[in-house]
């Protein structure tokens, strides 16, 4: 079907109808009441950072997903498939699953092993505290960066659809997601996330259901795709294809940028760390891997369907948007809304309240000798309110300075393939010592920097980086005084001797 | 060799081969390591079974957009 200029609906139509705005109520009071609920749990830090080591693999596999899916799939990945197809889905497939496998199998056992509640602190036991302190330290800025734009993004969403101004948003949304996650902590985060990722699918579904409706069908709508834009049902694009070339999207993404985040992101794994058995915390992830075949439904999907439905947009970032107006029937459209609103959520409750355990312990504890563990709860709210507060003011900054947010993304890229090497072998051998891991990653990160500044594309500045960290590490372990810890069994993976 | 010249094909046989080499690293792993913890030793909790659905998945996956 396509709908000509004079039928289609621009932003500043369509006002909300009162059964929107009811569902969206009721998603917000429903959101506060469960995060609030589970407050009377939290009674020690481990209760507030690992909600009490009891989390079920369900409720871990949708939390993650719900964790995973931020401001950029959204809107971002809508848009891209709009320009680049199907290949927009490598993200989610290609560039998740063989990690998100692997993270199960064997990352997730290794840090249960080690009895750690964060990737740092396993960095800290397996190489040194400095390693422990700079790994924390980078990730908690650049999340501190990344939780304000996705407060920006909820306040433009607001704005959008409500003509709320920016500042009403950003502390209604701050106060709400504060609310429960400074109360329940990381039980409160992983139970929103729940219902969140299940109202994403809901609308994803919706979307797909109607838009494969009013595009003649299944059938219709692949016709209409393919005969006029043939590429776009191709996985993978050429080899010189100037942002996602397919060598870049296999090395680059799909063995070091995916892995560093499946293997090493606090803000995924720790929910992974706060289940009641180990078993529950590999199969979690693995349930969210399944969950990640079908998120290209709710994130790709509207970017072909309004291409197939010859959207008149200004810029590729409004094919969602433009698809929640066009498609949507009154009632759904709030639905779809409160559905990008989750995802926001979610990635802002869960990077706050990494970022406040690894303030708390990783940082805190390392660098103030007499920190006191008892006071972990105390400070852990503490920080909890003020990288809240920190994100509240920094967003409309962002918004203003987006070159600094960028950079802060790329510092973090840089990072990764030197930090992915130091994982690899730090967990799969004995000979990573723990002054080749510092000067590793110092180096490493330098190099990729000048691969980066030379102007190679991003996905081979990680793919190099990670080779060269590889093999630095090797050969500096090979000079430089063993681990003092002799016996390396819990801090290694080694299933084959039963210890 | 120049990585901008290297046919489209080769992306399709390096997908599979890595996700061959994924199905044998998963059953490389003992039995006992993937039931570490498990509330009971039921045959769907082998969590290696899981991943080889989803690794399955992904083949079909990549050879439809092929």
């Amino acid at each position: 079907m396509q709908l000509y200029p004079e039928q289609q609906k621009t932003a500043d139509e369509s006002p909300l109808h009162p059964l929107d705005l009811l569902i969206i109520v009721g998603y917000l009071a429903l959101i506060t009441f469960v995060g609030l609920r589970l407050a009377g749990r939290v009674r020690s830090a481990r209760d507030f950072f690992l909600a009490g080591r009891t989390l079920s693999w369900w409720v871990i596999g949708l939390s993650i997903i719900g964790t995973n899916i931020g401001a950029n799939s959204y809107v971002g990945a809508a848009g891209n498939a709009f320009t680049i197809g199907i290949a927009q889905a490598n993200f989610e497939w290609i560039g998740a699953i063989p990690a998100m496998i692997i993270a199960a199998l064997v990352f997730i056992p290794l840090y249960w092993k080690a009895g750690v509640y964060s990737i740092p602190e396993y960095l800290g036991l397996r190489y040194n505290q400095t390693v422990r302190v700079v790994a924390a330290l980078i990730t908690s800025v650049v999340a501190v960066f990344a939780i304000g734009v996705a407060l920006w993004a909820i306040a433009l969403t607001l704005q959008t659809y409500l003509g709320w101004p920016i500042w009403v948003g950003i502390t209604v949304t701050g106060t709400i997601v504060g609310a429960y996650s400074i109360a329940g902590g990381l039980a409160a985060v992983a139970f929103t996330d729940m219902f969140q990722v299940c109202i994403m699918f809901l609308g994803g579904l919706v979307i797909v259901g109607l838009g494969i409706s009013q595009t003649g069908g299944f059938s219709g709508f692949v016709e209409t795709l393919i005969s006029e834009n043939p590429n776009h049902l191709q996985a993978y694009l050429p080899a010189d294809h100037e942002s996602y070339p397919w060598p870049g999207v296999i090395f680059g993404l799909g063995l070091v940028l995916s892995p560093a985040y499946w293997w090493a992101g606090q803000a995924i794994l720790q929910r992974s760390l706060g289940a009641r058995t180990q078993w529950d915390a590999s199969a979690g992830m693995m349930f969210a891997a399944f969950g990640k075949i079908f998120v290209p439904l709710l994130i790709v999907f509207p970017g072909l369907l309004a291409l197939v439905m010859h959207a008149q947009i200004e810029y590729p970032d409004m094919a969602l948007p433009w698809i929640i107006k066009n498609v949507l029937p009154p009632g759904i459209s709030g639905l779809m809304f409160i559905a990008i609103i989750a995802a926001l959520q979610s990635t802002i409750d869960s990077s706050v309240n990494s970022t406040s355990l690894m303030l708390t312990r990783d940082v805190r504890h390392v660098l103030i000798k007499n920190a006191d563990p008892a006071n972990d709860l105390k400070i852990g709210r503490l920080l909890t309110l003020f990288l809240l507060l920190l994100s509240m003011c920094t967003a409309p900054l962002v918004a203003e300075m987006g070159g600094i947010f960028t950079f802060l993304q790329t510092i973090l890229s840089l990072f990764q393939g030197p930090m992915l090497a130091l994982l690899i072998l730090g967990a799969f051998t004995r000979r990573a010592t723990p002054q080749a891991g510092l000067w590793t990653l110092i180096s490493g990160v330098i190099v990729a920097s000048a691969t980066s500044y030379a102007g190679v594309n991003m996905l081979y500045v990680a793919f190099s980086s990670f080779i060269y960290a590889l093999i630095a590490l090797w050969v500096l372990s090979g000079v430089t005084p063993p681990h003092p810890d002799k016996d390396l069994s819990h801090l290694t993976y080694s299933p084959w001797s039963r210890s | 060799m120049d990585l901008a010249n290297l046919p489209l094909e080769w992306a399709n046989y390096l997908s599979i081969f890595g996700f061959l080499c994924l199905f044998a690293l998963v059953w490389f792993i003992p039995r006992h390591a993937v039931f570490e913890d498990a509330p009971d030793q039921s045959r769907w909790r082998d969590i290696r079974l899981w991943a080889s659905l989803l690794i399955v998945l992904q083949l079909v996956i990549y050879a439809v957009f092929n």
